[in-house]
């Protein structure tokens, strides 16, 4: 009888051994192989449907505005853009070291640009993927950033937010909002004569927020007046808000020369529009992510054309004739266009990732501390579209100084065609770099 | 009575909570499940089962003020809630840019309930007025109120497409919401959020079967199923209506603020209307004025997401993309919703809960059973 009891001690201890064991080793998953140390994301079976057999997988997580956020229109193209790069980068750039294929569609999930489906979609992908390929949407990224670092997983974040040259786990590129603003108002300046008062309208959080402290920065500078109410102009995407009326209304009260907008695309046109319409006189300038071509066929397009202009970070599908853009091109198909301008960004957003994996592996360990430690080692190539770019050292030398401003043109490929080419204007030369411009908040 | 479990010589045997050897033994064999149950699942499971646990307790608070005590509310949303953010401002961090205090859970956990129940407390005189229609379109009121309020209140909030941080799982000064490490074994996040979910989830159904099986529940029935009679037989419809309210606002804010944590973060957009339909949806799938109803609906409502998200592998015309195709699962799921409302409405009315009874009858008189 006690050998049969001990037997059956024994056995349920096994039993809840095993059960424990194979909890713990959900994690520990992978292993490439060889002299290359793996963890978490990595698979030596090659990725689903590559013909690469002899290849690794490296699963990469995509979070991005896909239905019903604001940024849908823009955060498709800019997924179909980072498919198609990671796509030449298996197919015709040999992988990763000729050892690992990549693969982001299989942890592309859903963030609606909602903070709270941004952080429960990570928990879910967290423990399958090595790296996030994109991160869509200030407020969202910052959501999870706690959480990147804390399992050192590295993003790339489809945003501008200046805070993200502080963190070594966020992958950014191009200018900021801030600076953004900044060149935006230098260039107003400089076109339409410098004006007497300013405004930012934009969105509540640390996208609109971050726009909103370089127009502030730049009134402080170039002597402007700039009440911190008055001109400063909070809206919410439509979705939450039905409309933008109050944003006009708080513009043709002001009457400003120059209104820095930062919102989605419909929530700009909207704006523009009315505006316009109701006999506003002054000029439109837009941060990147407020246009979309589409809007040129909407009702506002007239006035959209007639006195907006938007900044980019780096020149628009089809030109420039860098290396870049010629693989674009050549990803989208001869004498085809891709939806809209998303997806330069998410084309041209990927360039550092690529680079920092390429780094890991060549220092063999393309485990997650691997990873975030490379990122301090790279010098990312964008193969012409923009200056090398280092995330080592001082923010206030690495930063991006420069910007570029497009028009909407009916007869461009993507409805926007090069204004003025990469400049950095005054105020963003001088513009010490010290801390993020709107803080975490 | 050895022999004859179902025979019953005293309405407290009746009554007791578990009064056969049958029910015995079905409790101890889910406790035992439910213990084991995570060291087997992912993660992205285990957290899920943690969100249905909570979700029970909501629901149970819900059933005890629609279901038991017959008071419509479409409320719950708003309470909820008030549990989260009670939750994430006494526990958030001092010098963050939203309020907090950085608390113990053991302060925070209470708290939200109290917070959540006197408020309930403050309303319900009006509901008291009020009753069926009017009733619901009161509560429906306070959800359009609290949406408001949680927009508008920033430094609380974060306001909308912002957020805010949850509360931090760290229960008398020992961090929970973090993967540790003992002796060797992996305890990860989500198998923590479990099993304080799980005995959450225990000790206030225990309370909630305690409570309707007293003389307050009986009264709470009284209020039910004729108001003017109960009255008349001396009990009183604003004690009552009172206390039906207060502790299920109790049970929602306690809900609300542990279902927070499991994702870590809250978005003032979640607690609308929607959030309150899910809740009556779980109490009318599970079973109206039964636990194991709460219980049985709300598992039900929480897993039905996850398992149509399995269906595009075994129906080709359900598609997983989130554009194009002839139905999406997000589609599915929303539809899915309404129908099964109501089909259990005509065709059991008694929920889950119901069929469960119909099949344990079935078989209990089988090979006879017609």
């Amino acid at each position: 009888m006690a050998a049969n009891g001990k037997r059956k001690v024994a056995a349920w201890a096994l039993v809840l051994a095993v059960a424990l064991t194979a909890c713990q080793s959900q994690r520990a998953g992978g292993g490439g192989g060889g002299d290359v140390k793996t963890d978490v994301g990595i698979t030596s079976e090659p990725c689903p449907g590559s013909s690469h057999a002899d290849r690794g997988c490296i699963y990469l997580g995509v979070l991005s505005d896909l239905t019903e956020g604001p940024f849908r229109a823009l955060a498709v193209p800019i997924t179909e853009a980072q498919k198609a790069f990671w796509k030449r980068v298996n197919d015709q750039q040999n992988g990763i070291g000729g050892r690992y294929d990549v693969d982001i569609d299989t942890y592309t999930r859903d963030n609606k640009y909602n903070p709270e489906e941004q952080v429960a979609k990570f928990r879910e992908i967290e423990p399958k993927v090595l790296a996030l390929a994109q991160s869509l949407g200030t407020p969202p990224t910052l959501a999870t950033l706690p959480l990147f670092k804390d399992s050192d997983v590295v993003a790339a974040p489809a945003s501008w937010w200046s805070g993200w040259a502080f963190e070594d786990v966020v992958l950014e590129s191009g200018h900021n909002y801030c600076i953004e603003s900044m060149n935006g108002l230098d260039f107003a300046a400089a076109e339409f004569g410098k004006p007497a008062t300013v405004m930012a309208v934009h969105y509540p959080g640390d996208y609109g927020g971050d726009s909103a402290a370089g127009v502030t920065e730049w009134a402080k500078v170039n002597g402007v007046s700039f009440d911190a109410k008055a001109n400063n102009v909070q809206t919410l995407p439509n979705a939450q808000a039905g409309n933008q009326d109050a944003a006009v209304g708080a513009i043709l009260k002001v009457k400003p020369d120059v209104v820095m907008l930062a919102t989605g695309p419909a929530e700009m046109a909207e704006i523009v529009g009315k505006s316009v319409a109701q006999g506003f006189k002054g000029r439109f300038v837009g941060s990147a992510p407020t246009f979309n071509n589409a809007l040129l066929k909407s009702e506002a397009a007239p006035a959209i054309k007639a006195s907006y202009h938007v900044m980019a970070p780096w020149s628009p599908f089809g030109a420039s004739d860098d290396a870049a853009h010629k693989a674009m091109q050549e990803a989208v198909g001869a004498g085809k266009v891709p939806a809209n301008d998303g997806y330069t960004q998410g084309w041209m957003w990927s360039y550092p990732l690529k680079a920092v994996l390429q780094k890991a592996f060549d220092d063999g360990d393309l485990t997650r501390a691997g990873v975030r430690k490379a990122v301090g080692e790279v010098t990312v190539d964008y193969e012409g579209a923009m200056p090398p770019k280092k995330y080592s050292g001082d923010p206030n030398q690495n930063v991006v100084r420069t910007s570029l401003v497009a028009k909407p043109d009916d007869s461009a490929p993507l409805g926007l065609s090069v204004f003025k080419e990469q400049a950095a204007g005054p105020t963003a030369q001088q513009f010490k770099f010290t801390k993020p411009c709107q803080s975490v908040g | 009575m050895r022999g004859r479990p179902e025979l019953f010589t005293s309405y407290e045997s009746d009554q007791a909570p578990l009064n056969t050897p049958a029910r015995r033994r079905l409790l101890a064999v889910l406790l035992a499940v439910l213990l084991v149950l995570p060291f087997g699942l992912t993660g992205e499971l285990t957290a899920l089962l943690a969100t249905a646990m909570l979700s029970a307790v909501g629901a149970i608070g819900l059933n005890l003020v629609t279901g038991y005590a017959g008071q419509v509310s479409l409320g719950h949303a708003f309470f909820l809630g008030l549990g989260a953010y009670t939750a994430a401002v006494l526990s958030g961090d001092p010098d963050g840019e939203v309020l907090g205090y950085g608390l113990d859970m053991a302060i925070w956990l209470p708290a939200a309930g109290l917070v959540a129940a006197v408020v309930g407390l403050v309303v319900a005189p009006v509901a008291t007025r009020l009753k069926g229609l009017y009733l619901a379109i009161v509560t429906l009121g306070l959800v359009l109120i609290g949406e408001h309020l949680f927009r508008e209140l920033r430094f609380i909030t974060g306001g909308p497409g912002i957020g805010r941080p949850a509360a931090r799982l760290e229960l008398f000064g020992v961090e929970l919401g973090r993967r540790t490490e003992v002796a060797g074994w992996v305890i990860s996040r989500e198998m923590q959020l479990y099993f304080i979910a799980l005995v959450v989830l225990l000790v206030l159904a225990v309370a909630a079967k305690n409570l309707t099986r007293s003389a307050v529940g009986r009264a709470f029935a009284a209020v039910r199923d004729r108001d003017v009679a109960a009255e008349v037989m001396g009990v009183s419809l604003t004690r009552y209506k009172l206390i039906a309210f207060t502790v299920s606002s109790f049970y929602a804010g306690v809900a609300g603020a542990l279902l927070a944590t499991v994702t870590g973060f809250v978005e003032p957009g979640g607690f609308d209307l929607l959030l309150s339909v899910q809740f009556l949806a779980m109490i009318l799938i599970g079973g109206v004025a039964t636990l194991s109803g709460s219980l049985l609906g709300a598992a039900f409502v929480v897993l039905l997401p996850r398992l149509v998200q399995e269906l595009p592998r075994v129906l080709p015309f359900v598609t997983s993309e989130s554009t194009g195709g002839f139905l999406t699962t997000f589609q599915l799921q929303t539809i899915l919703y309404g129908v099964l409302i109501v089909v259990f409405l005509i065709a059991e009315p008694r929920g889950l809960f119901g069929l469960w009874v119909r099949a344990r009858n079935y078989w209990r008189a089988w090979p006879f059973s017609y």
